[in-house]
């Protein structure tokens, strides 16, 4: 089947499910949202936990009730959904090909598109962890799926490495559903996740965090017998002589997400080293023009709330595309990352709307920082700069308006 | 009670002061490391008894997945949550449930209730 559409949203997570929103309120007659489960929502439906929506909605909402809240949204708007939907192929010229058991082959030609794929977890192989391959070894968010979805409890032993949200998390989860969890192992000499997580999950639940430690190998034949835990030196190098073997019945891994971007390269979409997502304007807009780009899949965003203000930019935008109100060349300046800043998003500045800066430190600064975006020479204020939590700061566009060279953005100590 | 000294992460806000505190088991003498005022109430209640919103599943019949998401309507004693993880193991619904559906009224006479998070459909 032949379809043409305004605006065609891939993924309904809560990039997504915003980005379609938003797309019908700027305009857009036909908005096509494409979901290859078999429910809207994405992961936010195994995230059970709350603390979601509290800056968006000034509500304490669960991951499925802050799911639930837009999926009512978008059916006041007569966005039409696909679900079981998977695409295959993303074309420069924005023709999408899909695949669904109810509407056979796809070919949907598009007038803009918004990726909203999210992103992917990191692996055993991606961190290079030696040993045997026994049973009972899963990332942080698929034991998630298993016991809150499935419900199935993954272990009763259970170390977890890598100090992510989801990790600390997943402690909780399976400490409340019984199951012994022995410790959370670090290897930098920070926490990776959000502080109130540290309090909440492991404090809470006396789950001992220990920074600084890796584990080194896998013991077990048929199922995970326990973990060799080594510390790092400050070169993140195992320091000999400090191997402790830890038994256990199950290793989670929480050590980061990848942004998924198979289709974005497929459509020759510059992607950026740092991020591993598209290049992409504040408006969201990716090297193609008329391919948007929000959510996970952009860059890994610390909270809901983020990941849906890009949502609501990127279907705005692409609705605007459509409608031919967005001109097909635009002007732009890169966005470059200065002192103390290992993260930055968005890249390119187009001087079509305010820019807001979603910043990542490279190193912690435990003190007051002003934050200096130059041009235009803004400087902003915050209390602390930690890499586990995201800095975000607004530009309006009448500062910007005369911005002809790269705008540095540096985190410099008060 | 003589003077005793806790220390506190205050999750009020996301700056997560790190906070001393001085009691005596019933009032607090000092604070320190706190960047606000807000930090007080939440230490005096962690001090006589932590409050947390708790979130689980429960066994569902008749729709897609065998579990359904649930939480407090609104915090209950840290204390309490294996007793109700307990109690709530015994508890099967049945599909159809809505979001916000109250699944146990007052649990474990603490005034709240469990309720449904999303929607399930029966299958």
């Amino acid at each position: 089947m032949i379809m043409q559409v305004d605006v065609a949203v891939i993924g309904s997570g809560p990039a997504g499910l915003t980005a379609a929103i938003h797309a019908h309120r700027s305009g857009a007659r036909k908005v096509l949202l494409l979901e290859r489960e078999e429910e809207l929502g994405g992961i936010l439906k195994q995230c059970i936990h709350n603390g979601f929506g509290l800056e968006q909605f000034k509500q304490d909402y669960t991951g499925p009730e802050y799911a639930e809240r837009l999926i009512k949204e978008l059916e006041k708007t007569g966005v039409q959904c696909f679900l079981n939907t998977l695409v295959t192929d993303l074309s420069s010229d924005r023709v999408i090909t899909a695949l669904s058991p109810e509407h056979g082959a796809l070919e949907i030609r598009a007038k803009s598109i918004v990726l909203a794929m999210g992103c992917r977890e990191r692996t055993r192989p991606s961190i290079g962890i030696p040993g045997t391959r026994p049973a009972g070894i899963f990332t942080a968010g698929v034991a998630q799926r298993f016991v809150n979805i499935d419900g199935y409890l993954p272990g009763k032993k259970i170390v977890i490495l890598g100090s992510g949200d989801i990790g600390l998390i997943m402690a909780r989860r399976l400490a409340l559903e019984g199951a012994r969890v022995i410790g959370v192992y670090e290897i930098m000499d920070y926490p990776g996740g959000l502080k109130r997580n540290i309090v909440q999950c492991l404090n809470d639940f006396d789950i001992p965090l220990h920074l600084s430690h890796t584990v080194t190998q896998i013991r077990g034949k048929e199922r995970v017998e326990g973990v060799v835990i080594s510390k790092v030196d400050s070169n993140l190098h195992p320091v000999e002589g400090t191997e402790r073997l830890i038994e256990c019945d199950t290793l989670l891994l929480s050590v980061g997400l990848i942004p998924e971007n198979e289709l974005s390269k497929k459509a020759g979409i510059e992607l950026s080293a740092a991020t591993k997502g598209p290049v992409t304007t504040e408006i969201m807009e990716t090297s193609v023009p008329g391919i948007f780009s929000c959510g996970n899949v952009s860059t890994v965003f610390d909270l809901v709330d983020y990941v849906a203000q890009t949502g609501a930019a990127a279907g705005t935008f692409a609705a605007r595309y459509a409608s031919g109100n967005l001109g097909a060349t635009r002007q732009s300046v890169d966005v470059i990352a200065g002192e103390n800043v290992r993260l930055l998003f968005p890249q390119r500045y187009s001087y079509e709307d305010d820019l807001v800066l979603f910043i990542r430190a490279a190193e912690p600064v435990e003190k007051p920082v002003s934050i200096e975006v130059t041009p235009p020479g803004s400087k902003i204020n915050r209390l602390y700069a930690r890499p586990n939590e995201m800095l975000r700061v607004k530009i309006p566009k009448e500062k910007l308006a005369e911005v002809k060279r790269p705008i540095m953005v540096s985190i410099r100590e008060k | 009670m003589a003077a005793e000294k806790k220390h506190f992460v205050c999750v009020v806000c996301p700056i997560g002061c790190e906070i001393d505190v001085v009691h005596d088991g019933s009032k607090i003498i000092s604070t320190e490391g706190n960047k606000c005022e807000k930090s007080e109430e939440f230490v005096s209640q962690e001090l006589i008894e932590p409050m947390r919103i708790l979130t689980t599943t429960v066994r569902i019949d008749g729709s897609r997945w065998p579990v359904i998401p649930v939480r407090t309507d609104k915090p209950v004693p840290k204390r309490l949550f294996p007793r109700i993880m307990t109690q709530l193991r015994r508890i099967k619904l049945q599909a159809p449930v809505n979001m916000l559906d109250v699944v146990v009224s007052d649990i474990l006479d603490t005034g709240a209730n469990i309720i449904a998070t999303r929607t399930m459909p029966p299958q």
